[in-house]
């Protein structure tokens, strides 16, 4: 799959950026850009409005003021959801299917990284052993890191994580900075959302914080 | 996106819900057991008149099974909306139409093929003449897949709304109006000898147009119904 921003271009170009709800602001105006290789932090407190940025940024929702720009086009579009993938406090796992058929239908919906192997992005999970088991029979932990092994499989260069720290143990939490580190050695790019209680991946490009 | 995506992207929607309900079966059954309950009813409620029984046979098991497909509809996207799966619908770099399009067309093969077969059983219990058997699984066919698009976009149009169940028969009776005089004028005229086919010619073309806008419909729907 092709990125159809020029290699120079931001992933993601925010100009006063806001969301407000019946008059009341959730976060905003922002002002800033995400740059390839780039890893960015999205802190805030409860109900800072983390998680309405990242559906404003997915095309979920209209910003109310300002502009967003996401692989230089319009959040929503069909260019920008061809290069984003998001994965939020929903995983979108059916729990009627096993791991593989999660991650299978994962690749068919936004196809597969040309050198992914959906069998050893499970063992790097830390679910080796669990591939056919339906997911409604894993832990809250392990549907997470199967959500995360379907999020790393995608080609798309941008992703959109919210809280994805939340229900990982310490080897999880690491995962999650191994996941991040290989993306951004790829050349994409991430927003990433915490609550700021872990230890957040290193190679941080900057912090973005809400609600302050 | 290569050409590939599309087909691909289509086939991985059409399985997951095939495979989803291969793996509960047993609520496959219920519309059917619930279609074969109603029939028998009537001639317990009109009494075991030949002549009257298969006069309304047709009419009857149209009906049944058009008020069967409608028991599980509401739940055509709860679950996806639940579980972040329907977010994932919007989100993914194909056209939302070509998933719901695979959608529509799984709904249809796990609650409408199945009730379509068990549909000439309950005819002929009714006594419906063997003439008229053919037709009436003829227009059933084309009822049950019109009702199909219909009813999914107005599951589309209610998904978040809380008891949609009722507010979508409502809707969807209405259009199923023209759907079962069509389908009934088609099983009434075989059973008197007459021709039968335009009639059904009708519900083709109906099932042709909305088989091109249904999902543009239902997409724009599951956009307007999500966007809050």
């Amino acid at each position: 799959m092709s990125l159809h921003a020029a290699p120079a271009d931001p992933f993601i170009v925010a100009r006063g950026l806001g969301y407000g709800r019946r008059d009341e602001r959730v976060f905003g105006p922002l002002d800033f850009s995400l740059d390839a290789g780039c890893i960015a932090l999205v802190e805030g407190d409860n109900g800072s409005g983390k998680t309405t940025l990242l559906r404003v940024l997915s095309g979920l929702l209209h910003p109310t003021t300002g502009e967003a720009r996401v692989l230089g086009a319009a959040p929503g579009s069909e260019q920008a959801r061809a290069g984003c993938a998001a994965l939020g406090h929903l995983l979108g796992l059916k729990g009627d299917l096993t791991v593989q058929e999660n991650l299978a239908l994962g690749t068919g919906l936004y196809g597969a990284r040309e050198d992914a192997d959906a069998q050893a992005m499970l063992e790097h999970a830390g679910l080796a052993g669990y591939a056919h088991e339906p997911v409604r029979t894993l832990s809250a932990g392990q549907k997470k890191r199967a959500a995360l092994a379907r999020l790393a499989l995608l080609p798309a260069p941008l992703w959109l994580l919210d809280e994805p720290y939340a229900n990982l143990d310490r080897n999880g939490i690491a995962l999650v900075n191994a996941l991040l580190a290989g993306h951004a050695a790829r050349g994409g790019a991430a927003l990433v959302t915490s609550h700021g209680a872990v230890a957040f991946y290193e190679g941080v490009g900057y912090t973005l914080r809400l609600g302050t | 996106m290569s050409a590939s995506a599309l087909p691909r992207a289509f086939l991985a929607m059409l399985r997951r819900d095939v495979v989803l309900a291969w793996r509960r079966r047993g609520d496959a059954l219920l519309p059917v057991l619930y279609a074969v309950i109603v029939t028998t009813l009537f001639p317990f409620a009109l009494g075991p008149e030949h002549a009257l029984l298969a006069r309304i046979s047709g009419g009857v098991v149209l009906v049944t099974v058009l008020l069967a497909m409608l028991l599980s509809l509401d739940a055509v996207f709860r679950g996806d909306l639940e579980d972040g799966a329907l977010e994932h619908m919007l989100l993914a770099p194909q056209p939302l139409a070509l998933l719901m399009a695979a959608r529509m067309l799984a709904y249809w093969l796990v609650t409408a093929l199945p009730l379509v077969l068990v549909a000439p059983l309950l005819a002929y219990m009714l006594g419906l003449d063997a003439v008229a058997q053919p037709v009436l699984l003829l227009a059933l066919l084309l009822a049950s897949a019109l009702l199909d698009l219909l009813g999914i976009v107005l599951t589309a149009l209610t998904v978040g709304t809380r008891r949609s169940g009722m507010l979508l028969s409502l809707m969807l009776l209405p259009l199923a109006v023209p759907v079962v005089i069509f389908a009934a004028g088609a099983v009434g005229a075989a059973q008197q000898g007459l021709p039968w086919i335009a009639p059904l010619a009708w519900l083709a073309a109906a099932l042709a147009l909305a088989l091109v806008l249904a999902p543009l419909a239902c997409a724009t729907a599951l956009r307007i119904a999500l966007d809050s």
